[in-house]
């Protein structure tokens, strides 16, 4: 008898403690993965970047020398240079585009909107390795396809991969890859904008132009947030174009933060430095994103 | 002369659908002109006026990238990482997601402002720290260092919670009245529901494993455990560049993606834009 009660008991206590547990069991996996893979490694990367460190041997402290350097570092200043281009390039070419096109899609006017939808989302799929890969044939410049399409306009071929255009050719294999995204967003928002907001607008005569400013932009608003916000991070953090197409060359002109960053640390063997070339990276993502949370922030209050 | 007031509209209508189509063309030929290249010998790449359809269709292209390159191996590599990574993620994710869904408990509006802000975090910046720390867990060269850091993550958690708030309570408690306890709950009921998010999550983490290029390229050492990516990109690089092979191994890679994606194209639109339209 008693032992069967004192059984009895073990369960429900036992029931009782994994029900308060349970949710704690739940996400601990996130939590220890990212002590150990993502906050460990933040503070760490903040030591690596006081020290001078040829990725074996001793480390020296060296304290903000490695900030300073980089702040002379004209191939740095260069690669910021290049990201900021992508970066604004991304956000002012390839999303208004995107939005342009998911605004087309959504109007009455176009049928078989499937098939649109799907062949945007394609470039998606395909890796980053084969896109660029792709693109690097097309942009050769006897043979490439970019090239022979301007000869048969009767224009002048250009050289693509030139120091001139090559950060041009970068931004069109990540609008390639990234516009169809990007519109599928700007188009879900769209779909989830009521009709009778925009019947109500025809009632007081709104013209096209009117309701656009007027109603669409405003109530996208959470939308666009979402992926300004994610292009830009993405921007920042952008690596495999550059690198495949050109090397990040030439003469550096392609070349990106991440691209640099790589090539001190794992080419040059500069630890200590390329956790710098990081950190100022993480400030300048963390900085941005703040920026945009304020100033959609401000304008979603009126 | 007034144009008639039907014409007007018709032009737009066919405006509309010559930028759209033009801009179909451009997501379209790359993809083509892969396909076609993938078919041709290199002197036929290499021909002004290009060709789409090839003239003399060859499949010497495709035996040399498996005979020569391996491609099977890193193929069948690529695939168990990305199996192995989507099973991983999605399970971890899920429940996760449930939790943060379904309980209360304490901390958690501070633990989920954590998991949002962690996705700010640059991977680059954690480069060097994560790569020495490879090396002093002896995860260098290992499958094990390709998927631990990666087999949960935040947007995971985050889409899976915006999809585990609609499971209904009295569904859950009923079960727990039966005496299941809280992990059957989510195993026996939450996760028949949200079925059709976690097909949307499978497909976006096949696609992350599936293409990852940095992680590997760093942890891995032997040419034998590589992915597709890396050799793609390494075969970039060589002296002799065979376009028509690249292209093939190109071709190849991106078929898995593409028969996942079109197997449940219209969840996957659906769901895709869920993250975009609540957060």
């Amino acid at each position: 008898m008693y032992t069967i009660t004192q059984r009895q008991l073990r369960e429900r206590l036992w029931y009782r403690y994994q029900r308060r547990l349970a949710p704690y069991l739940f996400i601990s996996p996130f939590f220890i993965l990212f002590v150990v893979f993502a906050l460990g490694p933040l503070v760490a990367a903040l030591y690596f970047s006081m020290i001078k460190w040829p990725g074996t041997g001793p480390m020296t402290f060296i304290g903000a020398a490695n900030y300073l350097e980089l702040f002379e570092d004209e191939i740095f200043l260069k690669s910021l240079g290049n990201t900021t281009y992508y970066a604004i390039g991304a956000v002012f070419v390839i999303l208004p585009v995107a939005l342009f096109l998911a605004l087309l899609i959504n109007a009455a006017v176009v049928r078989v909107k499937s098939v649109f939808r799907t062949a945007f989302i394609l470039p998606l799929l395909t890796s980053t390795v084969a896109a660029t890969i792709m693109f690097l044939l097309m942009f050769e410049h006897q043979y490439g396809l970019f090239n022979v399409a301007l000869e048969a306009a009767g224009l002048d071929t250009l050289k693509w991969l030139d120091e001139e255009l090559v950060k041009l050719s970068v931004l069109l294999v990540a609008a390639w890859r990234y516009t169809g995204l990007n519109m599928l967003y700007f188009l879900a928002g769209l779909q989830s904008i009521p009709t009778d907001v925009y019947e109500a607008a025809a009632v007081d005569g709104a013209g096209r132009w009117t309701t656009f400013w007027q109603i669409t932009l405003p109530l996208l608003r959470p939308v666009s947030l979402f992926v300004v916000v994610v292009t830009i991070i993405g921007s920042f953090q952008f690596f495999a174009e550059p690198l495949l197409l050109a090397g990040g060359g030439p003469n550096n002109a392609s070349l990106t933060i991440a691209n640099y960053l790589y090539r001190v640390g794992f080419t040059f063997l500069r630890m200590g430095y390329a956790s710098a070339v990081g950190y100022v990276l993480a400030v300048i993502i963390f900085i941005l994103t703040l920026v945009q949370l304020k100033i959609f922030g401000a304008s979603g209050r009126n | 002369m007034r144009t008639s007031p039907k014409l007007w509209p018709r032009i737009e209508a066919v405006a509309v659908h010559l930028f759209l189509v033009g801009g179909l063309l451009y997501m379209s030929i790359p993809f083509l002109w892969m396909v076609g290249a993938s078919l041709k010998k290199q002197s036929e790449i290499f021909r002004n006026p290009p060709t789409f359809i090839p003239d003399d269709l060859v499949f010497g292209n495709y035996i040399s990238l498996f005979v020569e390159y391996d491609f099977l191996r890193h193929f069948l590599n690529s695939t168990f990482l990305a199996v192995v990574h989507t099973l991983l993620y999605l399970f971890f994710c899920s429940l996760a997601g449930y939790a943060f869904a379904k309980y209360e408990f304490r901390l958690k509006n501070l633990l989920f402002l954590l998991l949002l802000g962690s996705m700010m975090v640059p991977g680059y910046t954690l480069f060097v720290p994560l790569f020495v720390l490879a090396i002093r867990l002896k995860l260098v060269d290992s499958y094990i260092g390709v998927l631990l850091p990666g087999i949960v993550g935040a947007f995971g958690i985050f889409f899976m919670k915006q999809n585990m708030e609609s499971v209904p309570d009295e569904l859950l408690d009923a079960s727990r009245i039966d005496g299941t306890t809280e992990f059957g709950a989510f195993w026996r009921v939450a996760r028949p529901l949200a079925a059709p998010a976690m097909a949307v999550l499978a497909v976006l983490a096949f696609l992350t494993s599936w293409n990852d290029f940095v992680w590997p390229l760093v942890i891995l050492r032997t040419r034998e455990l590589q992915t597709l990516p890396v050799i793609l990109a390494g075969m970039l690089g060589m002296y002799r560049m065979e376009y028509g092979v690249v292209m093939a191994g190109s071709f190849l890679s991106a078929l898995p993606v593409l028969i996942l994606f079109s197997s449940m194209q219209r969840n996957f639109v659906q769901g895709l834009t869920v993250g975009a339209l609540r957060g």
